[in-house]
């Protein structure tokens, strides 16, 4: 089905399912078949923050005094986490946008979308910061071996996933011979593929940053690079959210609170979405091997890593219905919580959610009584 | 249900029978008889203390965003409103 911009059709998008319906048309949000995306959409722009506030001068002589093998850790985290903000800044808009059918859905992933493109400038602003040229950083990211062997898998099921919306978009359903290779084209291979797609988004969102994150705060544990952890700090705070929309897109397909055909999809392809979470602790646990094989840093090794990886898999994954596979039951780094706590979270006071500063907090109806304690 | 010094009682499966106060959600008295589990934003929008709820009535300080079975609360921003019984996810 041809995509188009304005859908002139006529539609009722309370009905309509999240995606593979009518194409939205008017982005109008005074009713929302899910209010949960409406409401994501204002907690994360209440979460707006710019890099620049945030003061990373003092973390260039810190970085001065780090042995190599932390240099290595830092600068290897910064590098995968610009990676995976490269990918998020503009994957969910491709992959996900043509095919979304509710106007507070499409709002939403833009808003998720726009976030990550904060991150990868706050990535630019950091290493500005270390570096007097931080090319031979970025550059690296696609020379890398370690990286990507990642950055294959992560977009692996988006450009399927995109591959074949196009297929669909231009061809429409049926068997397609492209370059000599053929594609199967249904709207069930198109569901199987949103599918496995969300949930390859998901354990990233759920696990893949947690590595990096757990690296950062363990250098401010110890009071070093502190302004590069109170941008990490800001960066979890959004992936929070973002993984909380995608565990609940996940659950309402599996409850079937959505498309009916999707639930289905969810039980046959459930083997199927536990193989890419379990992947991705795997890949997450080779991570923390290069990161630390030039040695360790205080407070943090590869075993105790990789502790928290299945830790934290085990949660997530029981989040979206797959079960607890690891048997690790108590946190391995309990001060991680305080890092991940959204009060702890330092911002300018205007950007910050004080009530105070929040639109609409000003009463406009004033009665007489309001005034009995003023004395003139 | 409610004690004559207006305490309600949160019984943990598997652990101890604590009592909480009016002022303080699930988790602060969870924290506060030493007893661990998982959170990260404290504001209902991640979803990571999500537990089960057993027996008994919550009532929510902030609208939870993350996604919660019928079954489910985040104890990171609600309080007990009767007597309960939950189970956590340490």
């Amino acid at each position: 089905m041809k995509y188009t911009t304005f859908n002139q059709k006529s539609t009722n998008p309370l009905v309509e399912p999240m995606f593979f319906g009518n194409p939205v048309n008017v982005a109008r949000y005074d009713q929302q078949k899910h209010a949960i995306f409406e409401k994501l959409i204002e907690k994360q722009i209440s979460f707006f923050w710019r890099p620049e506030e945030v003061d990373v001068s003092k973390d260039r002589v810190d970085f001065q005094k780090l042995t190599e093998s932390e240099k290595h850790i830092f600068i290897s985290n910064l590098k995968y986490q610009t990676l995976l903000d490269s990918v998020q800044g503009r994957s969910p808009n491709i992959a996900f946008l043509p095919l979304i059918s509710l106007p507070e859905l499409e709002t939403w992933v833009e808003t998720w979308s726009f976030f990550e493109t904060i991150h990868s400038r706050s990535y630019t602003h950091i290493l500005r910061n270390l570096f007097s040229d931080p090319s031979e950083i970025f550059e690296d990211i696609v020379m890398n071996e370690e990286i990507k062997r990642r950055a294959a898998d992560i977009s692996k099921y988006y450009d399927d996933l995109i591959f074949a919306t196009q297929l669909w978009q231009t061809l429409g359903e049926g068997t397609h011979t492209v370059n000599g290779e053929r594609h199967l084209i249904t709207m069930r291979e198109l569901k199987k593929k949103m599918y496995l797609c969300m949930n390859s988004v998901n354990a990233l969102e759920a696990i893949r940053f947690y590595v990096s994150f757990a690296c950062t705060f363990a250098f401010a544990e110890r009071k070093l690079m502190e302004g590069n952890s109170k941008i990490i700090r800001l960066i979890a705070r959004d992936e929070n959210l973002h993984l909380s929309s995608t565990q609940t897109i996940l659950n309402l397909w599996a409850k079937g609170k959505d498309d009916p055909e999707m639930a289905e999809i969810a039980e046959e392809c459930k083997e199927e979405a536990s193989h890419i979470f379990l992947n991705a602790v795997e890949q997450e646990k080779q991570w923390a091997e290069y990161l630390f094989a030039n040695g360790s840093m205080i407070g943090l090794n590869k075993d105790i890593l990789c502790q928290y990886i299945e830790y934290i898999a085990n949660h997530r994954m029981s989040a979206i219905g797959l079960g607890q596979p690891f048997e690790i039951k108590s946190n391995p780094l309990p001060w991680m919580n305080n890092y991940l706590n959204s009060d702890h979270v330092q911002v300018a006071p205007q950007e910050s959610e004080i009530s105070s500063y929040l639109v609409g907090q000003i009463d406009s109806s004033v009665s007489e009584e309001d005034f009995a304690d003023f004395e003139l | 249900m409610t004690k004559p010094d207006g305490n309600l009682t949160i019984h943990v499966v598997d652990g101890e029978a604590i009592s909480t106060s009016h002022d303080e959600t699930i988790l602060e008295t969870l924290e506060k008889a030493n007893i661990d589990m998982l959170f990260h934003c404290r504001e209902g929008f991640c979803g990571a203390c999500r537990s089960r709820l057993i027996k008994g009535e919550v009532e929510y300080t902030t609208d939870p965003l993350a996604f919660i079975d019928d079954d489910e609360i985040l104890p990171c921003c609600c309080k007990a409103a009767s007597d309960i019984e939950i189970e956590i996810n340490q």
